[in-house]
């Protein structure tokens, strides 16, 4: 009985560091028509937000002025969210070309799909750092860290999700409305626009198992509050995010060596 | 003798027929208590053949033989339902190249990706743009996006850097059946150097005559079986005969 495998031998090291450049830097060249005026523009949309969702809340809930920063973050968090899947469910298709004509490994197609939404993130935290400092707010150096270590786990469970339904896509082609379903409903189940305390606190645990909800809480509480989450909840969260990336790395394992057949 | 570079023992490959497949969540759920039959479509069966190095081997086969399945199996791209391939160069295929491109983004830029893609470094594709562009004919459209660009300069820009991209083992389909004829003979000289250098070839080709040119050896696929194995003049007549027979088949008038 004749076994079934294909062997290879290492064909020397792997350009790869050259392929994930090219494709960041392509796909940057790609949304914003390769021009520095593209790139201005395209980061005007998240600074108008930013200022009209402050001036609004500002005027609106006056009384309580942490809730205008609680809502700014909480909605930038979870755009990344959402713009990163949904690149991420879309990037093994959208890159198909390349992936019948040579054999690499498709993550980091997947991977590097979130560059965009990467540099969007990157540019409003540090609009947010930026204003913070002016209004008198500025965290402290370990809550900037800290913060920053949220977003490396959040990109991890970015990664974790995309890899996931990037193969899935394959073979469900109509996955990328069941998830589109899925981020609008769950950007209800993290306390974005609400907080979390006006629900019973038998609840909470379910609302932390949706991932976007400990990040946006944990980076809220360290930037606005500079209170630092307890040991335990970090490990929580570090749970959740190998458990995301796991799951996400397996059924892509499991599924990835057909997709270029389903493409 | 030479040593192998490519082993491919007993590869069969089947396809499920799209057709019948459940594509969608919604089909998932709908027919969860109603199992669909899925046609399948056996297109490679017990494929064996080796390739030794600096060997030009041919492969011939009328369409649907699954010449496109081999190639893809032994580049990698595809698994093998059974048997096994043993790979003991680096390989570049050259597969597909025609279409495929990011329309948005300018014949430079895409250079880059396709070239990281086939395994060369950023440093190795720069110095390399200018003779690629110019292999390609395409210097003057170097910044235009490949929107703009012919069926016919996307698969002559493709060649180019594939050509440029090459390891120990080639994997050509269809490579002579691009361009005009300057470019043509510029890809059969290309082909001729690096055979010379030493380079493995497996040769995907229609054309009898391109098979018995630039091959030492060849397959003939037939059904996804191998029915020939010989020298390449002896195969690419062979195929000869089968076209020709089924042209006399075809034009036939059937009996009532």
């Amino acid at each position: 009985m004749v076994s079934v495998a294909i062997t290879r031998v290492r064909q020397g090291h792997a350009p790869f560091a050259g392929l994930v450049w090219t494709l960041i830097r392509t796909d940057f060249k790609t949304r914003y028509h390769g021009t520095i005026g593209g790139f201005v523009w395209a980061l005007l949309k998240p600074l108008t937000m930013f200022l009209v969702l402050l001036a609004v809340f500002s005027y609106v809930f006056a009384t309580d002025p942490q809730y205008k920063f609680d809502l700014i973050i909480g909605l930038f968090l979870y755009e990344f969210f959402q713009e990163s899947t949904k690149a991420g469910l879309l990037s093994i298709r959208a890159k198909g070309y390349l992936l019948t004509k040579a054999r690499f490994p498709s993550w980091i197609v997947v991977v590097t799909s979130a560059s965009n939404a990467v540099i969007t993130l990157i540019f409003f935290s540090l609009v947010l750092l930026m204003f913070l400092g002016g209004s008198g707010r500025a965290p402290s150096i370990t809550s900037i860290a800290l913060y920053s270590a949220y977003q490396v786990l959040f990109f991890a469970i970015v990664t974790g999700f995309s890899l996931a339904a990037s193969v899935l896509f394959m073979r469900y082609r109509d996955l990328n409305q069941v998830w589109e379903v899925v981020t609008h409903a769950g950007f209800f189940v993290a306390p974005i626009i609400y907080p979390i305390g006006i629900l019973p606190e038998r609840m909470h645990a379910y609302l932390y198992a949706w991932p976007p909800t400990p990040i946006i809480l944990f980076s809220r509480s360290v930037l606005l509050d500079g209170h630092v989450p307890s040991l335990i909840a970090h490990l929580l969260l570090l749970i959740e995010t190998a458990l995301v990336l796991g799951v996400g790395a397996l059924i892509y394992r499991l599924r990835a060596p057909r997709v270029a057949e389903e493409l | 003798m030479r040593p192998r570079v490519i082993e491919v023992a007993g590869v069969s490959k089947t396809f499920t027929i799209p057709s019948s497949r459940r594509e969608t969540v919604r089909e998932h759920a709908l027919d969860f208590f109603r199992p669909r039959p899925q046609e399948r479509l056996r297109v490679l069966e017990s494929v064996s053949f080796e390739l030794r190095q600096g060997e030009s081997l041919g492969l011939m086969g009328r369409n649907g033989c699954g010449k496109s399945t081999l190639l893809k199996i032994v580049s990698g791209i595809y698994p093998v339902d059974s048997g096994r391939v043993d790979v003991h160069a680096a390989v570049t295929p050259i597969l597909e190249l025609g279409v495929g491109w990011n329309p948005d983004l300018d014949a430079i830029d895409n250079i880059e990706l396709l070239g990281t893609v086939m395994g060369m470094t950023l440093k190795q594709l720069r110095a390399a743009t200018d003779e690629i562009l110019e292999f390609a004919e395409l210097e003057k459209f170097a910044h235009l996006e490949l929107r703009h660009y012919s069926s016919g300069m996307a698969a002559r820009l493709a060649y180019a850097v594939a050509f440029r991209a090459v390891r120990e083992v080639l994997i050509l389909d269809e490579v002579f059946a691009v361009g005009d004829a300057g470019f043509k003979e510029r890809c059969q000289q290309r082909y001729r150097d690096l055979h010379r250098a030493g380079h493995s070839m497996l040769l995907v080709s229609h054309e009898p005559r391109t098979i018995a040119t630039f091959c030492d050896r060849a397959l003939l696929l037939e059904g996804g079986h191998i029915l020939l194995a010989g020298a390449a003049e002896m195969v690419a007549s062979r195929y000869l005969e089968l076209l020709t027979e089924e042209a006399a088949i075809s034009a036939r008038p059937h009996a009532r």
